[in-house]
């Protein structure tokens, strides 16, 4: 039955047929709509029937909007069966004998109109468990009414039956011990935990303590040219290989073992596919859903072993793989890779040959983002309250950008998945565009009228600054060059890296505050949130860099910076590493493996360095927060000597009580302040990251690659804020610190006050390129700004001159009536928000009453 | 009117200067904003730019009062005895003997209730702001607008800044009511790229009263700047009930087609909308359209739209409701479309 798969030369000229075209329709996209077509600005809710497919808008009709879903204990059994059938068995083989198992016995479905099939052993929107993890918290969580809903958890919650509350509590007793998070806390020691989320939170690493890493794309065009029969033979053909006197031919036997049983566990759960389509065709009395059901059989038969022959075969081939994936790790993030270039030839020869329309391949992509967002994932009551409605979390498709000769390689399917969001306006995927220097003027606009509908997506990337920041990690110059974007931030070579993106945060603006009061937290009192687990309360936490009160030279407190970050990074290394340690020890990914790059050829299981690239990326937070806090220390206690070192610490320590007036002075537009183009504080913001940056870049990681530091925060800056005192920068204890790359944003007011082009020069005299795990920056724009032609273009142009200065990635709030009635309830929280009034632009709060709420009337006019 | 500052430099007293402005001209652009005007129009937004002189705005509901802050009294050069105060906050310095000028207190507050209206800036000043965000005028055809009360009421000064900015290749604009000598306006125009102006009624009588000039000097301004080869865009600040009637814009559009033969880059029907009122309050002026009531949205768009319609269809002017429409200069500039399907 199984097909030979194309040789990898094959495979090379069959890409280069299909990609020559690529620089030829890049100016005339032919997509199912014209590649400028306006949805209007800022109307991201909910349309009727936003498809102008029938059989999308009855699926959308009957899709949940909300990540409220129901504990699925399926699979938490199948793996503890299988386990217990395999008693002193190596780790990974017990690995492998529990996915097989979930893949072999999970529940399926297919469900009505659809054209796809892939779900995770469960119903749309269950979310199974994962005991390898750590099965304590969702037992407690039911026990204790914080799992389903309540006063406590009014949105992502999760309902579950007795019967499932009584079968998972009969699991307990086996994973007790037996978890990441019990194997990790063996190996620290208090000195690490003092500043983690065990103790005061200088630094945060609990994702992956509580589940698995994800963050990675799979390489498709491997998995295209195989099928999983020709994966099953490269491992057979690789452990035919292997020298016995090799000593560590044991380890990679044991290891291409788990990855064979893994392997036929996948053709099979594909065949059950098969199998459920055609007993549906069965009982099925539409004549032409009979004939679809016949086809999603026939096609699934084809890919259960074969190379995928057609687009719809590729597509249902990603779609189930990625599902599998999810069920095997219980990572957040596992990525699409770049949808628009693995995808075309199968787009291209489906056109030539007849095969399918344009109409009907948009149809099934418009299917598939549909499907990504019925999948969800178990979240404890703390987490979502930073990270809500997050679905299944971190789903990233990529499309545009250079191919790997570093030509841009734009093409009809670029245009179809941006337009399959606008038909579909779901959180999912979540959409990167790249944009180079070179970008085609058909591709801006097109997603300058995504952006402008207001739903958030897509994201703009900047080959001109991720490629060179990869290069300086090692990464071959074509893997760079056809990197794809992962979950949130993290640009990642799909398939070939296990890059351990977003497994921790360090505040750096804590850090100041330790580095500024000789190492102690500014309030550390039984009021602090943390004093209970803290093993540094009451004592001193970090170095002892000195105090503020007593620096004679703005230099020593940059010294005190630089020293105290020293410290801190070394404690988060360790931390990290400790649970890289135990991933490896207790779940490796057998059935990830051979889906990556060389796994298979390397005997090695991806979470020990099987694949081809091994990084781990933490990020800084805070980033603007630290930057203002220096820039306000060496204005007013050095330059100005307005107030002295003692007198800024004694106003920070008591929360500002007491000193309104320098409260207002520090929040002023009278001090330096990062986001204004404004180089004193600029450079000073510079250093804040840089030396975050050069702590921890390219320290060892635990399997077999460096570390890469990342610069955003995505929504742990309001996490950190809870766990910290006052700040300088005029930050009130508990408040969120700065987001990503962005300016302080204060109760009191918001510290940028330029405008977006004085926003763009700021933030790009960052060094973007040297943060490799990725940076951020939100902007945020009313409607009114983006109306019309002119709206458009010059909207076009920030984001050109925003790529040319070399900022990484934008992400867009285009605000609608709510946020900008928000913005009247809380205009300290929006002093940025600029509006077009009439005859020229100023910001919403500045306006009086009146006007603003005849500006909240007009925001979907366009000639104002 | 030319202003030096200590040293003998030329200075520019300006009330604002404003980054990413996008509709008063093509592209992105800085406008600068200068102060004193030649009118006094009823329905003026900016009352701060009315007046020639520096002078103080107060802003009591920003003051945080002298108990909590006090910056602006340990600022004063005079130990703070110019400074009036009531219960809610400042309200007032007292001129004369005591206060001195300093601007201390305006240039120290931090919730900006002391707003010091009118700073003196030298070329070198205002072309560092400007040159900041050259990139993105480059990009859209943008450059500087000077805009006001009037801008030529510093003509002299105007001329200078217009000058350092050709020789840097950044595209200018000059926003002016026009109601000035006509000899002001010829000398600035050789370094204007594009003027827009206003015209307001086009009865000499009715704008005289409307405006406190009467519009002969303007008219004679605006055909000498079409002679001498200007884009002009003109605006229309349609004020319902004063100029808003269809005889008022048929008379304005004929004079746009019949003198200035249509050739112009737009004309701009601009909607009205009260909004001085805190700038009025600030100033402790009487705002003359204080009870003026602002239509319905759904009355003034109606309104717009359809006047513009009709000098489109009747006159063949190229008339537009809003300044949000791309100019028609800065497409042929941009050039940087590939051609459409």
């Amino acid at each position: 039955m199984t097909q030979i798969p194309l040789t990898s030369e094959e495979n090379i000229a069959r890409n280069r047929d299909a990609y020559r075209h690529a620089g030829e329709i890049d100016t005339h996209p032919l997509a199912v709509e014209p590649w400028d077509k306006e949805w209007g600005v800022a109307i991201s809710g909910n349309t009727p029937e936003p498809s102008p497919f029938p059989r999308i808008n009855n699926i959308l009709a009957i899709t949940k909007k909300t990540t409220n879903g129901f504990v699925a204990p399926d699979r938490a059994e199948l793996v503890t069966e299988a386990y217990r059938e395999h008693p002193g068995e190596p780790q990974i083989l017990k690995c492998a004998y529990g996915i097989a198992n979930v893949l072999d016995r999970s529940p399926l479905y297919i469900f009505p109109h659809e054209l796809i099939v892939g779900c995770l052993g469960c119903d749309k929107k269950g979310a199974p468990v994962h005991p390898e993890f750590g099965l304590d918290w969702v037992v407690d969580e039911m026990r204790d009414g914080l799992m389903d809903y309540s006063e406590e958890r009014t949105h992502d919650y999760f309902s579950y039956t007795e019967d499932t509350q009584r079968r998972l509590e009969a699991l307990r007793e086996f994973w007790h011990g037996n978890t990441v998070e019990d194997m990790t806390n063996a190996m620290l020691g208090d000195e690490e935990l003092k500043g983690s989320h065990a103790g005061v939170g200088v630094f945060f690493a609990d994702a992956y303590i509580f589940c698995g890493a994800g963050h990675l794309g799979l390489d498709y065009e491997r998995l295209f040219r195989l099928g999983f029969g020709g994966i099953l033979r490269l491992i057979e053909s690789t452990e035919e290989g292997l020298n016995p006197a090799d000593p560590d031919a044991l380890r990679k036997r044991t290891f291409l073992k788990a990855a064979h049983i893994t392997c036929e566990a996948a053709i099979r759960h594909v065949l059950r596919y098969a199998e459920l389509a055609e007993r549906t065709a069965d009982g099925e009395k539409d004549e032409t859903r009979t004939a679809e059901l016949r086809k999603m059989a026939e096609n699934l038969r084809v890919i259960s072993v074969q190379p995928p022959q057609t687009f719809w075969q590729a597509l249902q081939l990603v779609n189930l793989a990625n599902c599998m994936i999810h069920m095997e790790c219980n990572g957040h993030s596992i990525s699409y890779g770049r949808f628009d270039r693995y995808m075309y030839p199968y787009y291209l020869r489906d056109l030539e040959s007849g095969e399918a329309t344009r109409e009907q391949m948009q149809e099934l992509i418009e299917n598939f983002f549909i499907k990504i967002w019925d999948l969800n994932k178990l979240r404890n009551h703390v987490l979502i309250k930073t990270f809500g409605n997050g679905g299944i979390g971190g789903p990233a498709l990529t499309v545009g950008g250079v191919d790997e000769q570093g030509f841009d390689s734009t093409n009809d399917l670029t245009f179809m998945v941006l337009d399959a969001h606008v038909h579909t306006r779901l959180p999912c995927p979540w959409l990167a565009v790249r944009m180079h220097a070179d970008t085609p003027w058909e591709l801006k606009v097109k997603t300058a009228n995504v952006i402008r509908l207001g739903t958030g997506e897509p994201k703009i990337f900047n080959d001109d600054v991720a490629i060179p920041s990869m290069l300086t990690s090692h990464v071959d110059l074509t893997d760079a060059r056809n990197y794809q974007v992962v979950g949130c931030v993290e640009p990642d070579v799909s398939g070939k890296s296990y890059g351990w993106k977003d497994c921790g945060h360090m505040n750096i603006a804590r850090v100041l505050e330790l580095a500024v009061n000789d190492g102690y937290c500014y309030h550390c009192t039984r009021e602090c949130p943390r004093w209970a687990q803290c093993a540094g309360a009451g004592k001193r936490l970090g170095l002892a860099t000195g105090s503020l009160e007593t620096m004679k030279t703005f230099d020593e407190v940059l010294e005190a910076y630089d020293r105290q970050m020293a410290y801190w990074c070394d404690r988060q290394v360790a931390l990290l590493n400790a649970v890289d340690l135990a991933h490896q020890a207790v779940r490796p990914l057998p059935f990830l493996s051979i889906l990556m790059d060389c796994c298979v050829e390397n005997g090695t299981d991806v979470t020990m360095g099987g694949t081809k690239y091994n990084f781990t990326g933490p990020q800084g937070v805070g980033i603007g927060t630290a930057g203002d806090g220096l820039s306000t220390i060496k204005q007013l206690v050095f330059d100005e000597k307005m107030v002295t070192g003692k007198e800024l610490l004694d106003a920070v320590k008591a929360n500002w009580e007491g000193y309104e007036a320098l409260y207002a002075y520090v929040n002023s537009d009278r001090v330096h302040h990062y986001g204004n183009d404004d180089d004193y504080a600029d450079r000073l913001t510079r250093f804040a990251m840089d030396t975050w940056c050069r702590h921890i870049e390219h320290r060892k990681n635990a399997h077999g690659g460096f570390f890469q530091p990342g610069a955003y925060s995505v929504t742990v800056n309001v996490a950190h804020g809870q766990n910290q005192w006052a700040s300088i920068d005029g930050r009130k204890a508990f408040e969120p610190v700065s987001d990503c790359m962005g300016a302080v944003h204060t109760k009191c007011c918001s510290h940028d006050v330029n405008g977006p082009s004085a926003i763009c020069k700021s933030v790009t005299k960052l060094d973007h390129a040297r943060a490799t795990n990725g940076t951020l920056l939100n902007w945020k724009f009313s409607p009114n700004t983006l109306v019309g032609e002119t709206g458009r273009d010059n909207f076009i142009a920030l984001m050109d001159e925003y790529i040319r200065r070399k900022g990484m990635h934008s992400q867009f709030t285009v605000a609608n009536q709510e946020t900008l009635l928000a913005a009247q309830k809380h205009p300290e929280d929006y002093r940025d928000l600029l509006v077009r009034v009439a005859g020229y632009s100023a910001y919403f709060v500045e306006l009086n009453r009146a006007l603003q709420d005849d500006i909240i009337g007009r925001t979907s006019l366009s000639f104002d | 009117m030319l202003y030096h500052d200590k040293e003998g430099r030329p200075v520019g007293r300006v009330t604002n200067i404003q980054r990413y402005t996008i509709h008063d001209g093509p592209g992105i652009r800085t406008e600068i904003f200068f102060k004193g005007c030649t009118m006094h129009c009823l329905w003026c937004s900016n009352p701060e730019t009315i007046r020639p002189g520096r002078e103080l705005g107060f802003y009591p509901s920003k003051c945080m009062t002298k108990d909590k802050c006090g910056w602006c009294i340990r600022a004063c050069s005079q130990g703070g005895a110019p400074l009036v105060f009531d219960s809610e906050g400042l309200i007032a310095v007292t001129d004369g003997t005591k206060c001195v000028g300093c601007m201390r207190c305006a240039d120290v507050c931090p919730n900006h209730a002391i707003k010091s209206w009118g700073e003196d800036k030298t070329i070198e000043e205002l072309m560092a702001v400007i040159r900041a965000d050259e990139s993105f005028y480059r990009r859209t055809g943008g450059g500087v607008t000077l805009n006001g009360g009037e801008a030529l009421v510093q003509w002299e000064f105007v001329r200078m800044l217009l000058q350092a900015c050709r020789e840097e290749g950044i595209n200018t604009c000059v926003e002016s009511a026009l109601c000035v000598p006509m000899e002001h306006m010829e000398a600035v125009l050789p370094y204007v790229d594009l003027l827009i102006t206003d015209i307001k009624h086009m009865d000499p009588t009715t704008h005289e009263t409307l405006t406190g000039q009467s519009n002969r000097q303007i008219l004679a301004n605006i055909r000498r700047a079409f002679e001498l080869g200007t884009k002009l865009v003109i605006r229309t600040p349609v004020v319902h009930g004063y100029n808003s009637d269809e005889e008022n814009i048929r008379r304005t559009g004929a004079f746009l087609r019949d003198e200035l033969k249509g050739n112009i880059v737009a004309w701009q029907l601009l909607p009205y909308r009260r909004m001085g009122t805190e700038k009025y309050e600030s100033l402790r002026r009487q705002y003359p359209f204080e009870d003026y009531p602002t239509p319905e949205r759904e009355v003034w768009e109606a309104e717009l739209l359809h006047l513009a319609e009709l000098m489109r269809a009747e006159y063949g002017l190229p008339a537009v409701a809003g300044s949000g429409s791309r100019l028609e200069l800065d497409r042929e500039e941009k050039g940087q479309k590939s051609d459409p399907v």
